[in-house]
């Protein structure tokens, strides 16, 4: 296509954030289900500290449902999952049908993971489609800023939610460094010393993930 | 015997409809929804002999449509012989004198048609309507049948059709031929219209840019669009899919905020091609259909290969009284009106209905245009595991390049509603696909 608008260019951004933000979220809810089936005190308000969201559930049960599937609860993996779509679905010319309808996969085994009783099972076919999502978005867009923008959109939530979750420094180093390698390949425009500053922090001795975090938030 | 491959997997390719999202949106109470378009596996099948006097029909009729656009904004030597009265042309809310003396790019009006036909049980097919302004609706069957060869591909290696997903490259051809120069833009008010899944799907196939209102700018009367790095690239030609009135707010209605200010003034100096022109609601107002196949014989000389269904004016005193006598036989159609609605049934209306109806009738005859009902051949569908029939028109689409152009195959929407002729999505219709058979 060769040439995008800001708004765009803004959409490829948040669907690169919110897909990612689906992704992560998952891998770490599976988990923490998994945890949750045996053990005898809730741990689900660990886990909302952990990422910094409002603990608004009542017990386990609760949290295990709404924090994956309540549409209402803006902070919900499905409600992440929607966001993505919103901006998937004013992309297809841009990222392609065929690209958009593994967003469209991905809500469709959401919907069957509401249902289930064994939801791992579905949530798995959820990633399953989101990382089908991003390996035909990378086969298959002309556009390589369009791809890159799409790829920033993940790294910049990705460094978000480790620096969240207090990730070892290999992989801040590593998801920094390719943040680093590919911001100028695309048209967003960004924050240089706020790069430099990221660059800086990840190389000290003891981490301070508050300030990682705290400026991952304004690079863009 | 192959077709019933296809219709066993109708269920396959609904649910890659849904996947690729083949939706159309709408708005019930206010509230904003994305629905699946049914479709139905059954084709509409039309023989190669009987699509070649469609295909001669249709180009004639829109060429025809076409000269009378250029007359009406022009000279109007069709209103000074009196083939067509004047007070149907300056009462219509099709007729936009803003539009007088301006001439599109290559004098088109109309580069995508939309021709709404049923065929009667007899197998003549007749016109219904004309829709010259944003006619919607030939991505449906054009996604249907990929996905239908798809899941079925024993059905495509038996049957010998016209290969109906040319539609992009036809679209490219008539937005290439009027391009003066810069980009091609599709112009969308957006998610929440009820075409939106065809706007973005065309703009993928064709490779046009998809684009909102505020995307593009005008600047010392040239088009453009404004890039992500803030650069201004020029536009060519804008098949745009808002109406006339909400496309230049300084032109138009000046509360459209999904337009875009002046582009009307780049558009009246040649400086881009607008798809279809500004002003086409003239020549499909429900009024002006009657005289249509006048106009072929006006401007071509030529007898109408498609007839229109037969209409009365209630305008005209001898057709007032006709439409009183047989009001219960007639269909009865407000004007202004779109989508299947102002349509209203003689026989199914109330003494008072038909009491207050006729009132009006008489307060605003050019309002209202009335139609005997076709007995329209059925088409089959599935419903429910059971076949059973259900009314059903064609929307042929003709777009204009340097020759018309008539697209081989078709929308063909249908009634869910075993006691309803209307057969639009908004409505809950469905829709199938038109196979036009090449041998």
């Amino acid at each position: 296509m060769g040439i995008i608008s800001v708004t765009q260019m803004d959409e490829l951004f948040w669907l690169g954030r919110y897909s990612e933000r689906v992704y992560t979220t998952l891998r770490l809810f599976c988990r923490r289900y998994d945890m949750m089936l045996d053990e005898l005190v809730g741990s689900y308000g660990e886990f909302c500290t952990m990422l910094e969201i409002p603990n608004v559930y009542t017990s386990s049960e609760d949290f295990k449902s709404r924090y994956a599937f309540d549409l209402e609860n803006p902070d919900s993996i499905y409600s992440n999952l929607m966001r993505a779509y919103d901006n998937a679905i004013v992309l297809r010319e841009e990222i392609g049908s065929e690209t958009l309808s593994y967003i469209q996969l991905a809500i469709y085994e959401m919907n069957k993971a509401v249902i289930s009783d064994a939801p791992m099972i579905e949530l798995q076919r959820v990633m399953d489609n989101i990382l089908a999502f991003w390996g035909i978005a990378d086969d298959s867009m002309d556009s390589e800023n369009s791809r890159n923008i799409i790829k920033i959109g993940k790294r910049v939530e990705r460094i978000d939610l480790y620096g969240r979750l207090k990730l070892p420094r290999k992989e801040m180093k590593r998801e920094i460094d390719r943040l680093t390698g590919r911001i100028d390949r695309c048209s967003v425009p960004y924050r240089k010393d706020v790069l430099k500053k990221l660059n800086e922090l990840v190389a000290e001795t003891q981490l301070d993930y508050h300030a990682i975090v705290q400026n991952i938030e304004q690079i863009v | 015997m192959y077709e019933q491959d296809l219709y066993e997997h109708a269920d396959v390719v609904n649910e890659l409809l849904a996947r690729y999202g083949v939706k159309f949106g709408i708005y019930k109470n206010n509230v904003f929804r994305e629905q699946l378009f049914p479709f139905d596996a059954i084709p509409r099948i039309i023989a190669k002999d009987e699509f070649a006097v469609l295909e001669k029909g249709l180009k004639q009729r829109v060429v025809a449509l076409n000269l009378f656009l250029k007359d009406i904004y022009g000279k109007k030597q069709i209103i000074k012989d009196r083939v067509v009265p004047e007070e149907f042309v300056y009462a219509s809310s099709g007729y936009l004198t803003e539009c007088e003396g301006v001439c599109p790019v290559k004098d088109i009006y109309s580069h995508i048609s939309g021709i709404d036909l049923v065929e009667g049980k007899n197998g003549q097919w007749y016109v219904l309507e004309d829709n010259l302004r944003v006619p919607s609706g030939a991505s449906y069957p054009m996604i249907a049948r990929e996905l239908c060869r798809r899941s079925s591909p024993r059905t495509f290696m038996n049957v010998k059709l016209e290969d109906n997903r040319n539609y992009a490259e036809l679209l490219r051809r008539a937005m290439d031929y009027v391009n003066v120069g810069g980009h091609s833009v599709i112009l969308t008010p957006g998610r929440y219209n009820a075409a939106y899944f065809e706007h973005s799907y065309l703009a993928e196939q064709t490779g046009a840019h998809l684009v909102s209102g505020p995307e593009l700018t005008v600047e010392d009367d040239m088009l453009y669009y404004i890039d992500s790095y803030g650069h201004k690239e020029r536009v060519g030609v804008v098949y745009r899919r808002i109406s006339d009135e909400y496309l230049d707010p300084m032109t138009f209605n000046p509360e459209s905020v999904i337009g875009i200010s002046h582009i009307y003034d780049v558009y009246r100096k040649g400086n881009v091609a607008l798809m279809n022109a500004p002003g086409n609601g003239i020549a499909d107002d429900k009024g002006l259909y009657y005289f249509v196949p006048k106009m072929v014989k006006y401007y071509l000389g030529e007898e109408p290969v498609l007839q229109n269904a037969p209409t009365y004016l209630p305008f005209y005193e001898e057709d007032m009284k006709y439409v009183l006598e047989k009001f219960d036989s007639l269909v009865l159609k407000d004007v202004a009106e779109a989508g299947g609605y102002g349509v209203v049934f003689g026989n199914k209306m109330t003494a008072e209905q038909k009491a207050d109806f006729i009132a009006l009738l008489k307060a605003e005859p050019r309002r209202f245009i009335a139609q005997e009902v076709i007995d329209f051949k059925d088409l089959d569908i599935k419903d429910q595991g059971k076949v059973v029939p259900r009314k059903a028109d064609l929307r042929a689409f003709v777009l204009m390049a340097d020759e018309p152009m008539v697209w081989k195959s078709g929308l063909t929407r249908f009634s869910r509603n075993p006691d309803s002729f209307i057969v639009n999505s908004s409505q809950g219709g469905g829709f199938k696909d038109t196979w036009v058979l090449s041998q």
